[in-house]
């Protein structure tokens, strides 16, 4: 092959997925309109992780205003927000409601998004910063976990980066020292302490936030260009315009979303389902308390952790995540009705791990309590 | 003499031939009982007479009527200097207004010729009653202030003495003129009442508040349909005003509780001197453990050895913790031939703090992922997610000379003996690691 068809297929490999000539508000917003079908439901959850995304924009930024990222101080600062600023217990509640609901709709939209294979030709580049987004959400809930600077956040994250560690035991000969040396450098010094909030604040307010806009400037702005996938195998009988009905109807669920999230984070002190001495400061000379625990959303991938040996998961993790970013290659045949059940698949081992989770893991550990 | 005629009789006539009065006219008369609107006649200084006129004296009566039926209410209401501030202004205001109301709809009745022609005598005593009897209350209002409260102890026991029939004009004899012709004039107008428009007073149209407003007009279809148009047009703006109105007061109520919040969130929070110690010492105790951690660092960079405690405090079934030469935590217990036994503390699974009660089998726990380590040897229990044993760390037993006894080698050997020095008198020490030979 030339150097020159070589850049020509790169050129009309880019031309097709950048259509020049529908770059423009005519056929970004005026012309697009979306599909009414059975499943036409799923198109509302993109807009709500968005919601919830900018939601976690504002509160962020408020709880920006108090929050102190030194060890002695955290959790000191987090406190003062939640029992003496004035509204400062909604905010906080509000953010941390908010990431859980932005990260369940975040997931929701995947799954849906793969069962109506969103990620068709010539769609794969909103497939991939989707992915990437995907990511980056994950990157989010796990350094704004430790920010508050408790118990269950700092041991929580400890276990988390020395999974890290554990990768060293399948790798040979000097590279097996290298996973301690990459969990070094992102936590900064020998054990989780200052030099890690430090960079975890750094990632969390200021890099992921950055990374985040570009990624979901292109996966919006690609959704807008090539308008709203089919999403089912037959054409559908009815379309709506995108602009207003569409918007308008988005806008509804985005209300609802917003009371449902306030009424939580009014009602709910999000402390409140784990037990009480999780969320002191952290005290680095006592004993780890019982009933350390991810975020239930990482529920997913810590009980088969807990289950099977580290390989297995390494193994079966990187499995997915390849799948997960080369799914418009690997599925670009797969009927929609193949994909709709690998989605129920996924959503069930999903909604298994983070539901039933403990008890699994107690079926095949025993000692249960 | 004329006192008593004017205070405890006619009141009694007044209200005799009020009663008997209205039945009469109710048996004999009862399409009469209408105000005899004239709208049709002369519409638009009645608006600017009539409705303020009936705002204003319907609030005077009610606060008239309030302190009449509930004394001890109002009066332990009055006894508060805000509200009888307000009682009055509110009294003053609305009988102003009544007055002026009055005085427009006076000036209609005697200027406009159409008026006249329908104007009747007893009308224009009313008209000359009402103003002048809320005259005399806006002069009581303005002259004897504070009304409000002083007529708790004279006009309203003088009021009820009436209804439970033992009159005592006593009660108000020593008011000013000013103040007993009010009450004449209060008697004389229910006297009034049944041979006059006044007996509008005892319809309650309630259906009115909530029924579409009518107009009355000359009726020529021309003109009627006219008005019809005209009506359809100002009551869907009105509808629209109303509505968009309503949206404006909600959006700027919101917005303005909003914004209050959101003010005051940026604003900080305004603590009391109490509270702020109680802050500023929970921030210092955080930075001081801080302070000792790093302390506790720079302590094991500078020295070989470092201090755990005595020999004494140790135990053989409850592990005392302390920081080793890694700033990881470590566990100090006794062994089984009285000499000290340190063992690491940071698990070899994923990193948590291993617990300090010995079970009996000799293990201590880590609460993560339920590894049991034997602390004698290090090692995990079989099929624990923890793989390889904790360490064991070098120590060194100083006696009160300073003088070293024993002591752990990297190699595990160890050399010397406590040389039957009691344990009180011994100190425990970690060492650094030796540099491993292997």
């Amino acid at each position: 092959m030339s150097l020159y068809s070589a850049i020509k297929r790169a050129k009309d490999y880019a031309a097709e997925r950048f259509p020049i000539e529908k770059l423009n508000f005519h056929s970004m917003v005026e012309k697009k309109e979306v599909p009414v079908h059975r499943l036409s439901w799923g198109y509302y959850l993109g807009g709500a992780a968005l919601f919830f995304l900018l939601v976690q924009i504002v509160t962020g930024l408020m709880l920006l205003f108090y929050y102190q990222p030194t060890v002695s101080d955290a959790h000191a600062s987090v406190e003062y927000i939640s029992d003496y600023v004035v509204g400062g217990a909604l905010v906080r509640n509000m953010h941390s409601w908010s990431s859980s609901m932005m990260i369940a709709c975040v997931i929701a939209h995947l799954l849906t998004a793969f069962a109506m294979k969103a990620f068709e030709k010539p769609r794969e580049i909103t497939w991939l910063t989707g992915v990437g987004l995907l990511f980056l959400t994950f990157g989010f809930g796990f350094t704004g976990y430790l920010l508050p600077w408790n118990q269950i956040a700092v041991n929580a994250t400890k276990i988390g980066l020395q999974s890290i560690e554990q990768v060293g035991q399948y790798l040979p000969g000097q590279m097996a020292q290298w996973p301690r040396a990459i969990r070094e450098t992102i936590q900064g010094e020998a054990a989780v302490g200052q030099a890690t909030l430090s960079r975890f604040y750094a990632i969390h307010v200021i890099v992921l936030p950055f990374a985040l806009a570009a990624l979901l400037g292109l996966h919006l702005f690609s959704v807008q260009l090539h308008g709203m996938s089919r999403g089912v195998e037959d054409p559908p009988r009815r379309q709506e315009k995108f602009f207003p009905m569409f918007l308008i109807k988005d806008l509804s669920v985005w209300g609802v979303a917003f009371f449902l999230l306030f009424l939580m984070a009014l009602c709910l002190p999000f402390e409140s389902f784990s037990p009480y001495p999780l969320f002191e400061a952290f005290d680095p000379n006592g004993s780890t308390p019982d009933g350390i625990k991810p975020e239930w959303y990482f529920y997913f991938v810590y009980y088969p952790l807990e289950l099977l040996p580290f390989g297995v998961i390494l193994v079966g993790s990187g499995l997915a995540m390849l799948m997960l970013l080369l799914t418009p290659w690997l599925f670009r045949s797969t009927s929609r009705k193949t994909l709709r059940i690998l989605a129920l698949v996924g959503a069930a081992y999903f909604l298994g791990m983070t539901l039933f989770g403990e008890d699994i893991y107690h079926i095949f550990k025993g000692g249960g309590q | 003499m004329i006192d008593a005629f004017l205070l405890v009789g006619l009141p009694y006539l007044a209200l005799a031939v009020c009663v008997i009065g209205v039945i009469w006219r109710w048996k004999t008369q009862a399409f009469s009982w209408s105000s005899l609107s004239s709208q049709f006649l002369e519409a638009r200084q009645l608006r600017w007479g009539s409705t303020p006129w009936h705002l204003g004296i319907l609030v005077v009566l009610l606060g008239h009527g309030l302190a009449f039926a509930f004394p001890r209410v109002w009066e332990s209401l009055m006894s508060h200097p805000t509200l009888l501030v307000i009682a009055e202004t509110v009294g003053l205001g609305a009988g102003a207004m009544a007055l002026a109301g009055l005085v427009v709809l006076a000036f209609r009745r005697l200027a406009s010729g159409r008026v006249q022609a329908v104007t009747s005598t007893m009308d224009l005593v009313v008209l000359a009653l009402l103003f002048f009897q809320v005259l005399l209350g806006v002069l009581t209002a303005l002259l004897y202030r504070w009304g409000a409260s002083w007529s708790t102890t004279t006009v309203v026991p003088y009021f009820w003495s009436l209804v439970l029939l033992q009159p005592d004009s006593s009660l108000v004899a020593d008011l000013p003129p000013v103040v007993k012709a009010h009450l004449v004039g209060a008697w004389l107008i229910l006297l009034a009442v049944p041979f006059s428009r006044l007996v509008h007073v005892l319809a309650l149209p309630l259906s009115y508040l909530w029924r579409a407003p009518q107009i009355v007009i000359w009726s020529s279809p021309r003109r009627a349909a006219k008005m019809v148009r005209e009506q359809r047009v100002q009551e869907s703006r009105r509808e629209f005003l109303k509505g968009a109105a309503g949206v404006a007061v909600a959006g700027s109520l919101l917005s303005l509780g909003v914004l209050e919040k959101l003010a005051r969130f940026f604003q900080g929070p305004k603590l009391a001197g109490e509270m702020e110690t109680v802050l500023l010492t929970k921030r210092l105790h955080r930075i001081r453990m801080t302070a000792e951690e790093q302390a506790l660092q720079l302590e094991r960079q500078k020295s070989t050895r470092i201090l755990i405690g005595r020999l004494s405090e140790l135990s053989s079934s409850k592990g005392k913790y302390f920081i080793d030469f890694n700033m990881a935590p470590a566990l100090a217990f006794l062994d089984a031939n009285g000499l000290p036994l340190l063992i690491s503390a940071k698990c070899t699974h994923l990193g948590c703090t291993v617990g300090s009660e010995v079970n009996a089998q000799g293990q201590i726990l880590c609460p993560c992922h339920i590894s049991y380590f034997t602390i004698t040897t290090g090692e995990p229990n079989v099929g624990a997610p923890a793989k390889t044993p904790l360490p064991h760390l070098e120590w060194v037993v100083v006696d009160a000379s300073g003088k070293d006894l024993a002591h752990r080698g990297s190699s595990g050997a160890i050399q010397g003996s406590l040389q039957g020095v009691p344990p009180e008198a011994c100190s425990v020490y970690v060492a650094r690691p030796t540099e491993e030979a292997s």
